[in-house]
């Protein structure tokens, strides 16, 4: 009996389902908003024939299939919004209400009589309003599905956004993204939120670190060419004001942004679908072509002669700050410029602009393709900064200067650090500090680390305040004295000559016992590379390997690095030969600048280890 | 006159549908045990069924009616299946779009996908709980070890169908389950680029392998599970029915269990309970009608030689195969009302979800690639597999059939117990525990 009663009981469920399943199909939404549509038709209807077609006419699906715009679009909008067409309905409310006409959208008045310039019949609905065509339910239609990639403009900026950003928004000007998507010109009167963020994606620099196919070609941040497809507006707008909120391993800067620069270019960036309707293949490709250069339009000021003042106007346009510090302002991610007119020269300055990396090979800075004017005067403007900081005691020279990359505790965590390669040197690793001559810090002080961010303070600091500096650093993070080490036997030179066999039997030895850390191209990107601390050095770091002497070499691998994971390589068995062919072989890597191409970029493999790898 | 009046009442255009009706079910309601017998084995849906079966196997308890309702989630799957197949289009330029149709605009649409859908999962996990049923009762024990082979296979092509299903909303969702899950494939040794290749017919996932996919979604693997399905049911008839306790089969008054070659199933043999009946039977008996489904096994027929713990199958069978019918019927139909199948963004191959997850049932076998690559993806499902197929071969002792966790099975039911949980907590790892990048997060 039982089996029966639960089968009477599941039999019921089945049949309830089917009821509320089938009650749920077939009374649609729609039909009411067309049925009571067909009502107010009819009895606005002035002539017999019209009442009659209305009375003819049935509740259906309309749809409006849109073929032009690349992927067919079928948008079923005009279901519910049947009057939208309809000139007598605009006093009705939403779903039956005419949509409304606009000398700004190009619809022309004749006769009392107004006719549309983007007729819903070429363009749909969906290719202006987003949201999601196919559907007949507002959850779907209106794109309300979190999975749906393009809501309705007027329900993405109200509905379901932070309270906080609602207001600053509007559906309208959210809309100038779609209408980009054919009206390409730079400078089109109908969506300057476009222009304008256009704009902003140059100045603000944008550009250095972002691609964006047909614009720009920077290779740091994530591409942008699609970038509209991809994201919502909200998202967009969030991760534009603060990169922080929405990717904690982001090192976007925080740019300085008011509302309106960032409504403009968050709809810039929303335009960008990666397609454009206007244009064809081979205007795309055209565009590709000219990608490297830049628009006219960036940084062209009237006034063109290179000045300090203007490099100053140039500085704050371009948002330099938005990563370096200058002044009181910090963007937290690179090196402090105030002092740039006591460390750096000219001609420093424009090499390093024109390639940063070919001063500091590991460098992240983008290359921005700057005129050669605006560099001159960026160059001149951070020349004329020559005045040196008043620092009393070493503690305040500390953090004034050092802190920012050292860390306020010395350990090398200093705000930068991160972004720094090499990484600021951990002063607190006392088998590090105690073990190396206190000649070598006082050097690194005054002439700087060459092939890394540790800037030379020959300048900018006295032989006293760096020798006092030095004190407070030993005095309150390595908190040990000296040690004195035994007598080591270097040579001063490379014993070894310098010949294709020592290179080749160095590079057979560093293949063999040097790249789980160094890594295969020595760039010390090894497998253990990430485990260690220090990281292992980038022995392709020309600028620095050149400026290494031989004994230092010699001493470092021979002996090992104390306070680093460098071994004592003559307790592995490597001879004084071994050693020396290594060094060649380094050497080998890293071609002094007079025998390198002029305008010396990153170091070229020789030709005999391209061919080898 | 009686007869003639019988027999004028059969002439009548009145007589029509009652001659209609007895043409095709040309036995009345039963309400005799001759009749049960005869509804069960002329009736073309009935027929492969017994005519009795023993108590022991209806016990609800014993069979959680698992493997019946595999079947009947198969049914429902090829039902909607079929009506979904009218309006898909297996491009990848017209698919997604397809989706949104069936979702907005097609009547019962989106309930036919959800049903279709929720199905699906619901036949991966019941297939899986139907094979913990079997090991864990010892039903595979000779003489039914190839059903259980067969029922391994059943199982890998339950999961072959499903993920090839996966494949064809062409989402965000289905672009990457898929492309993670044959990357999987792809760590074979030697063979893992060849079986990729021939699975997608690309490099990567495109309308070629929406294609393949699509084929081998409602043509290849459902004939495939068909035909597998068709003898493992056949099996269980020839194998004697559901596994049970050779106690079971004993005649009354007897207690010596049968010898391998004697009948062992319920042999569905009318058999007169009550004194009064036995006359009747007799004359049955002599007309030897019911002797083909007494050779079930063995030399000779043993008419009459049962054990009464059986009933008929009409009605306690049946009823209770129609309970489970409609209780699967009942369960998916509430779940798709409820719950709408997942239709993620479009396809964008430039943009990966991180994590990129494949299918939840193989979110064990993505877990443990998180390890090692070819271990977790091909090594040790493998081995797995192997092992499985072999499990009947390797444990043959006659002991604990047919009853659960019985204690002579302590060894093998617990090894199998540990490799089920096992496999579910790397699952349920995969599913909830893993974020960006693979790494650990909490659900809550």
């Amino acid at each position: 009996m039982s089996t029966r009663l639960s089968l009477a009981i599941a039999s019921l469920v089945v049949l309830v389902v089917h009821g509320i399943v089938f009650y749920d199909q077939f009374l649609n939404r729609w039909e009411k908003h067309q049925t009571a549509y067909l009502e107010q038709a009819r009895s606005l209807a002035k002539t017999d024939a019209e009442r009659q077609s209305i009375d003819a006419a049935k509740p259906r699906i309309e749809q409006i299939i849109v073929t032009q715009f690349g992927e067919s679009r079928v948008d079923r909008c005009t279901t519910c919004h049947i009057a939208s067409d309809d000139p007598r309905f605009q006093a009705y409310s939403q779903p039956l209400h005419t949509h409304s006409y606009s000398a700004s959208l190009g619809d022309i008045e004749k006769n009392g009589r107004w006719e549309r310039r983007h007729k819903f019949s070429d363009f749909g609905c969906t290719i202006c309003h987003d949201g999601q065509g196919r559907g007949l339910d507002t959850f779907y239609a209106h794109g309300e599905d979190e999975n749906w990639p393009q809501p309705l403009l007027g329900f993405a900026t109200q509905a379901n956004w932070k309270p906080a950003y609602k207001a600053k928004l509007t559906g309208a000007e959210y809309m100038q993204s779609n209408c980009a998507q054919c009206h390409t010109e730079d400078s089109f009167a109908g969506t300057p939120l476009v222009t304008r963020g256009r704009q902003l994606f140059f100045e603000k620099g944008c550009y250095g670190c972002h691609r964006i196919q047909g614009l720009s070609h920077g290779t740091l941040g994530p591409d942008l060419t699609e970038v509209g497809k991809r994201w919502r507006i909200d998202y967009l707008w969030g991760h534009t004001v603060n990169p922080r909120d929405y990717s904690a391993v982001s090192f976007m800067p925080k740019f300085d942004l008011n509302d309106d620069e960032i409504k403009a270019l968050v709809v810039f960036l929303k335009s960008r679908k990666g397609m454009n309707f206007a244009e064809t293949t081979m205007d795309q490709y055209r565009a590709k072509l000219q990608q490297t250069s830049l628009p006219a339009g960036v940084g062209a000021n009237a006034d063109n002669t290179p000045s300090a003042a203007r490099g100053e106007q140039l500085i704050a346009q371009r948002s330099c700050t938005a990563c370096h510090r200058l002044g009181d302002k910090d963007g937290h991610i690179s090196p402090d410029l105030s002092y740039e007119g006591l460390i750096r020269d000219d001609n420093w300055l424009m090499a390093h602009f024109k390639e940063p990396r070919s001063r500091i090979p590991d460098s992240i800075m983008p290359v921005f393709g700057f005129s050669e004017g605006d560099y001159r005067s960026i160059t001149d403007s951070l020349l004329s900064r020559k005045t040196p900081p008043n620092f009393k005691t070493g503690e305040e020279t500390y953090k004034g200067l050092c802190a920012r990359c050292h860390g306020e505790k010395g350990d090398g965590k200093g705000v930068t650090y991160l972004y720094l390669d090499p990484a600021p040197r951990d002063l607190t690793k006392a088998a590090f500090m105690t073990t190396k001559p206190e000649e070598r810090f006082l050097t690194s002080l005054k002439e700087g680390v060459p092939g890394t961010s540790m800037p030379p303070w020959e300048r900018v600091l006295t032989d006293q305040q760096r020798k006092d500096v030095l004190d407070y650093v030993f005095k309150t993070f390595v908190k040990e004295s000296r040690r004195e080490l035994k007598e080591r036997k270097v040579p001063e030179t490379n014993p070894v000559a310098f010949t294709p066999e020592s290179v080749n039997a160095g590079e057979q030895i560093f293949l063999q016992r040097c790249t789980g850390c160094h890594g295969r191209k020595s760039d010390g990107k090894g497998p253990n590379s990430l485990d260690i601390s220090p990281r292992p050095r980038n022995l392709r770091n020309s600028a620095f390997i050149n400026h290494t002497t031989d004994k230092r070499l010699f001493t470092s691998i021979t002996y090992g690095v104390e306070g680093t994971a460098m071994p004592s390589w003559m307790d592995y068995g490597l001879t004084q030969t071994d050693i020396g062919n290594l060094i060649n072989f380094i050497r080998s890597l890293n071609p002094k600048p007079a025998a390198a191409p002029a305008e010396g970029k990153s170091p070229k493999l020789t030709s005999r280890l391209t061919v080898r790898r | 006159m009686s007869t003639q009046t019988v027999t004028r009442s059969r002439d009548g255009w009145l007589a029509l549908p009652g001659n209609i009706w007895r043409s095709v079910f040309r036995n009345p309601l039963p309400d005799s045990d001759l009749g049960r017998a005869s509804t069960s084995f002329t009736n073309f849906f009935l027929h492969i069924h017994p005519v009795k079966v023993s108590r022991h196997s209806l016990k609800a308890t014993y069979t959680f009616g698992l493997g019946l309702m595999s079947a009947f989630l198969f049914l429902i799957l090829t039902v909607t299946g079929v009506l979904l197949m009218f309006y898909y289009v297996p491009s990848t330029t017209q698919a997604y779009d397809r989706m949104l149709d069936l979702r907005g605009t097609v009547a019962f649409g989106i309930f036919l996908r959800n049903m279709h859908r929720w199905s699906a999962h619901a036949m991966v996990a019941v297939v899986f709980l139907h094979m913990c049923r079997v090991f864990l009762t010892g039903a595979y024990k000779p003489p039914r070890e190839f059903n259980w082979v067969l029922g391994v296979l059943l199982l890998l092509v339950t999961f072959f169908m499903s993920f090839t299903g996966y494949l064809l909303p062409w989402d965000q969702l289905a672009f990457w389950a898929i492309t993670v899950g044959t990357s999987i494939a792809g760590y074979a040794p030697f063979v893992g680029k060849d079986v990729r290749f021939l699975l997608l017919g690309d490099s990567t996932v495109g309308q070629e392998a929406l294609l393949r996919f699509y084929v081998l979604h409602v043509a290849v693997l459902p004939i495939v599970l068909t035909m597998l399905a068709t003898i493992h049911f056949w099996r269980i008839r020839k194998d004697g029915g559901l596994a049970r306790p050779p106690e079971e089969d004993a005649l009354p008054g007897e207690s010596s269990t049968p010898g391998p070659m004697e009948v062992v199933s319920a042999a569905p043999v009318v058999m007169a309970t009550s004194a009064g009946a036995a006359a009747a039977a007799k004359p049955l008996l002599e007309r030897k009608q019911y002797g083909i489904q007494g050779l079930v096994r063995g030399p000779i027929t043993k008419v009459g030689n049962i054990s009464d713990r059986s009933k008929f199958s009409w009605p306690s069978l049946f009823q209770a195969e129609l309970l489970v019918f409609v209780i699967t019927v009942a369960a998916i139909l509430v779940v798709s009302l409820f719950f709408n199948a997942p239709l993620e963004e479009p396809v964008n191959a430039m943009h990966p979800p991180n994590p990129a997850k494949a299918p939840w049932y193989f979110l064990g076998l993505q877990e443990m690639v998180s390890y090692s690559a070819f271990w977790g993806g091909v090594g040790i499902p493998t081995i797995e597999v192997l092992i499985l197929l072999l499990v009947p071969y390797l444990d043959r002792k006659q002991v604990g059939v047919g009853r659960w966790f019985a204690k002579e099975r302590l060894l093998p039911n617990t090894l199998f117990i540990t490799f089920a949980v096992l496999n579910v907590v790397l699952m349920v790892i995969g599913t909830f525990f893993r974020g960006a990048n693979w790494e650990f997060v909490s659900p809550w």
